[in-house]
């Protein structure tokens, strides 16, 4: 392989990248669609829609290619597109620090996947990621584990997993059909695909998938403690993003691929059908707060409807595709994962049904708590709702298929997979357990005020968990030390010439030192 | 060999002979355009005397001047941006006084840089590099008023590195007998003194390559010159100065080994400090000037990997991101320098520039090209250069140079941060008064600002254009130190 010439694309047609693409295509429309109506009247259109199709084209060649080099590109060129939108109102403070802080921290998970990509290619001379997976036990143990381990940072970065989920919430600013396509559908998505398309060459190193498992686990579980605390419509949301792509990570770690990438296939669907449903409330209401809004049901009546739908594929309520894929998960981690696991993802489904239940009575339910008179999507956003809606209703149909046509694509991973996926998920115990779960959660949440009367005001709880379980302190302190650092670094600019010539003398006497002690024996 | 005299000579005779027209002209009859489009002939005769070089197989040449890959490669960069530059210039200082002498030095830099980079003897290479220090002086000096102090710092600073690098080749005759760089590397003995010889050069030239901490000039003198100047200053000079320490420090390349070792700690040193400090800053060109004591970094490391492991790929990276730094920093400067004669300022804040798309678009959108090149994003010429100096320092299989890789690479993370306001403040809706009463650029400013961005795009989307030249240089530079 010479490194000098461009490298090839190499498109590499699997099951796991044409599901990815047809994801970013199909739903990258719809978010089009969606923006006709959400974005009407708004300055710099031209710049939003070419930045989005942009990021669309970039998903597509990042899931499409077989090149390691040509991966690592597009994963660039995404996290840029995702700056540059969630800064598209670059007059907002807010906007502005989201997208820097969304990009700082992409990066330096991006920076795990460079390092991997250039220890592999180091050491086996191929770009050609079929290529890799075919040859991975002529990798050196130490360079498997840390291409291994680099490219697990960069999907935590990617997919927005603890502890790397800080910038998904401030990337909330964006507007909202961005954050329905990009910051929930497909870029969050490119780390969970990362993780499943290596999953072959990576399996073996010691400890990596109890590491991807753990981290799934984590950020599913503080995910939806958040949402659960969130009073922003779109940051709660972006919470629940962040514990969903945990179950797919989770799953990732106990080797179910297939169940990780059906719940991503639903995910995706039921997720940007939230956000879009949110952002048509956004758009009527001009507020994002939850405390704010209520009582919409009567108001907007079909937008109560698909985002009733999206959130029954949210909790996972059968028939609705989010209850087929969470189930699968379930039903894989009862079989191939430790117990406690299992135990604390049906706690997570709850959580899950529990925050999202709030979420909906918060602002479609109760009574109106603002002024505005707010109306009903218009058109273009109808038909974009309603399309979703349809979605999520049926995109679990696929199942079969889809688990058929990643076991023939993909040569590598070892699918044992029953032809009956869907018989499978009805047939476990773990289904019925789970959903009496989500019963008793809808329970809780009825019962609130008797709960809350009881006694039980976790206080504390709930300010630990609104300040991000301290990460965001630790990311604001980094940034901070950063700032400071480079602020006493200026001491060294004392823009006085004596000093400077002062500095080149003691400069010359180091350098001397440093070659003086580097030829000692 | 008339082609290399040709090459070497004509800026040199030229220059004096501009100043000297424009002088009688100016006299006769206000004929100011004279000198404009004489420097533009000379340097386009140059172009055609290194067309006709690069004809012959290199190396070509005698003992003071020869032309090889490596310089050839820079020859090439230096009359890229030097003709960027005269085209900007054109009506970046129109009509200011002493125009006839602006364009005087600035053939006569060129000269400088076209000698030094060819000069195989250290006669040769401190004539040049005094030539190139006192042309570019009176060039950062040439508005007086507002660029004392720059160009002040510039002088004493530049004056106390070429006593060392005077020092230094002192100390080299006095081991060696001769002044040639070529054939003495391997009469050279295993000598403390020899050591001494290049800790004495490394800090001479590392005052113009602007090695952290030596680079307390830069930032003044980058920001006060005029913008076409800076570009120059900031695109190339510097690299011609590291090409020329590091030609010479081959020569001594068997008394020490840690040469590499050396340029590995520089570079990391300049990565962070440069980064750091441009992080702090709210003037556009004094941002971008930080900003190359960066960019050198990324060269040193990738310098610095090619004499340690050997690893001739690693050259051709640092080669390449000399020609996108080059381009990227160039196109940078003569945007900032096209907004400041627009928005009529002498100097611009990031805040200034807000709203900047919406009058001049096209100039905005190349900067933002520039700036994601040079904050190496893909797909652009920036991304290409400093991929390459990683993979070819993770082929090299040694833990040591790994660290240094991945240092580099946090430290581009941080750039980030600078870079990207920039574009953030150019698309907003709102415009800055500035930019509200700004006047149309003219074509010979916007001319070579749409050249070069095209030129990021091209080589980021086929790097392979410039990777036979940056091969044969990589290939030239490690057989310098015996790779």
């Amino acid at each position: 392989m010479n490194i000098s010439s461009p490298l090839e694309f190499a498109a590499g047609f699997n099951g796991l990248g044409i599901v990815l693409a047809f994801i970013a295509v199909i739903l990258g429309g719809l978010a089009i669609i969606f923006s006709f109506d959400y974005m009407r009247g708004e300055a710099q259109q031209r710049r939003y829609y070419a930045l989005i199709i942009v990021f669309i084209g970039a998903m597509c060649g990042l899931v499409l290619t077989d090149s390691l080099f040509w991966l690592f590109v597009f994963w660039e060129i995404t996290a840029v597109c995702s700056y540059l939108l969630i800064s598209f109102h670059n007059e907002n403070p807010a906007a502005v620090a989201g997208g820097i802080r969304a990009i700082i921290v992409t990066q330096v998970g991006g920076l795990g996947l460079l390092i991997g990509i250039l220890a592999i290619q180091g050491n086996l001379g191929t770009d050609r990621i079929s290529d890799v997976l075919a040859s991975t036990q002529r990798l050196p143990s130490d360079v498997l584990a840390l291409a291994a381990f680099g490219f697990l940072i960069a999907a935590a970065a990617k997919s927005a997993q603890v502890p790397f989920h800080i910038w998904l919430p401030g990337a909330m600013e964006a507007p909202t059909p961005v954050s329905a396509l990009i910051h929930a559908a497909t870029m969050v998505n490119a780390g969970v695909y990362l993780l499943a398309r290596f999953f072959p060459a990576f399996s073996a190193v010691p400890g990596w998938t109890s590491a991807v498992a753990l981290i799934g686990l984590a950020s599913a579980f503080l995910g939806a403690l958040m949402a659960l605390t969130s009073t922003d419509l779109k940051r709660a949301l972006a919470y629940s993003t962040i514990s969903q792509l945990g179950f797919m990570v989770y799953a990732v770690g106990i080797g179910a691929i297939f169940a990780s990438q059906f719940h991503l296939l639903s995910h995706a669907v039921f997720k940007a059908l939230l956000f879009l449903g949110a952002g048509a409330v956004i758009h009527a209401t001009g507020t994002r707060d939850l405390r704010q809004l209520g009582g919409l049901r009567h108001r907007m009546p079909f937008t109560h409807l698909a985002f009733l739908i999206g959130a029954l594929g949210l909790i996972g309520i059968p028939v609705f595709n989010g209850f087929w894929s969470k189930e699968l998960i379930l039903d894989q981690s009862m079989r191939e994962g430790p117990a406690w696991a299992s135990w604390l993802l049906l706690i997570i489904i709850g959580l899950t049904a529990l925050y999202t239940v709030r979420i909906v009575s918060l602002v479609f339910y109760g009574s109106p708590r603002h002024e505005r008179q707010p109306h009903d999507a218009p058109r273009a956003m109808k038909v974009v709702l309603g399309t979703l809606s349809v979605g999520t209703c049926t995109t679990w149909l696929l199942a079969v298929p889809y688990a058929a046509l990643l076991a023939a694509t993909l040569p590598y991973h070892q699918f044992d997979l029953d032809s009956d996926v869907l018989g499978d998920v009805i047939h476990s115990p773990a289904t019925w357990i789970s959903l009496a779960v989500v019963g008793s959660a809808c329970l809780i949440w009825a019962k609130r005020k008797w709960i809350a009367g009881s006694g039980w005001e976790f206080q504390a709880a709930r300010e630990f968990i609104a300040s991000d379980f301290g990460f965001e302190r630790m990311a604001r302190l980094v940034a901070d030390i950063t700032q400071r650092g480079a602020e006493r670094l200026r001491a060294v600019q004392t823009g006085q010439v004596n000093w400077n010539i002062a500095q080149i003398l003691v400069f010359l006497i180091v350098v001397l030192a440093g070659l003086a002690i580097g030829q000692l024996p | 060999m008339t082609t290399t005299a040709w090459l070497i000579g004509l800026p040199v005779v030229m220059s004096p002979l501009i100043y000297l027209a424009a002088r009688i002209t100016v006299r006769v009859n206000k004929l100011t355009f004279m000198t404009r489009w004489l420097a533009l002939c000379v340097l386009g005769l140059v172009w055609l005397a290194l067309y006709f070089a690069s004809v012959y197989p290199v190396p070509v040449g005698n003992d003071s001047f020869r032309i090889d890959e490596v310089s050839g490669l820079l020859m090439a960069i230096v009359l890229t941006v030097t003709s960027a530059a005269t085209v900007f210039s054109f009506a970046d200082v129109r009509g200011a006084p002493g125009e006839e002498k602006y364009y005087a030095a600035l053939i006569m830099m060129t000269g400088s840089m076209l000698g030094l980079v060819c000069s195989v003897d250290l006669f040769n290479v401190w004539v040049w590099f005094e030539l190139l220090t006192i042309s570019t002086y009176s060039l950062v000096m040439f508005r007086r008023g507002r660029s004392l102090e720059a160009g002040l710092k510039y002088l004493v600073q530049s004056a106390a590195g070429s006593t060392f690098i005077l020092f230094g080749i002192a100390l080299f005759l006095m081991q060696t007998g001769t002044l040639s760089l070529q054939g003495i590397a391997r009469s050279t003995t295993d000598d403390g003194m020899m050591l001494v010889t290049g800790a004495l050069l490394i800090t001479g030239f590392g005052v113009k390559i602007a090695i952290f901490p030596l680079h307390t000039w830069l930032p003044d003198a980058h920001s006060q010159a005029p913008s076409g100047i800076s570009a120059v200053l900031s695109g190339i000079v510097i690299e011609v100065a590291l090409l020329t320490l590091l030609r010479v420090l081959a020569a001594l390349g068997s008394t020490s080994a840690s040469w590499g070792m050396l340029l590995l700690c520089f570079g990391a040193l300049n990565m962070l400090g440069g980064n750091l400090l441009a992080l702090r800053q709210t003037q556009v060109k004094r941002l971008l000037a930080y900003s190359s004591i960066a960019q050198v970094g990324y060269m040193l490391l990738g310098f610095g990997i090619a004499i340690e492991a050997g690893q001739a790929a690693a050259a051709q990276g640092a080669f390449f991101h000399v020609i996108s730094h080059g381009l990227g920093k160039v196109l940078a400067f003569l945007v900032a320098g096209a907004l400041l004669y627009a928005l009529s300022r002498h100097t611009l804040t990031i805040s200034e520039l807000s709203g900047a798309s919406r009058r001049y678009p096209l100039i905005s959108f190349a900067f933002s090209l520039a700036l994601l090149s040079l904050a190496s994003l893909p797909p652009f010429a920036g991304f290409m250069s400093k991929w390459q100096i990683f993979a070819a320092g993770f082929r090299s299989n040694d833990a040591f140079i790994s660290v240094f890789v991945i240092f580099g690479a946090l430290t581009s993370v941080i750039s980030l941060a600078y870079y990207l306001p920039l574009i953030n403040f150019m698309y907003r809706q709102e415009m800055s008064a500035g930019v509200r009463n700004g006047r149309p650029l003219p074509l010979a400013m916007a001319a070579p600002v749409i050249v070069l961005a095209l030129a990021i795009v091209l080589l980021g989307l086929f790097p392979n254009v410039v990777s036979e030249w940056t091969s044969r240089a990589g290939e030239t530079f490690v057989a310098w130190f015996g790779g």
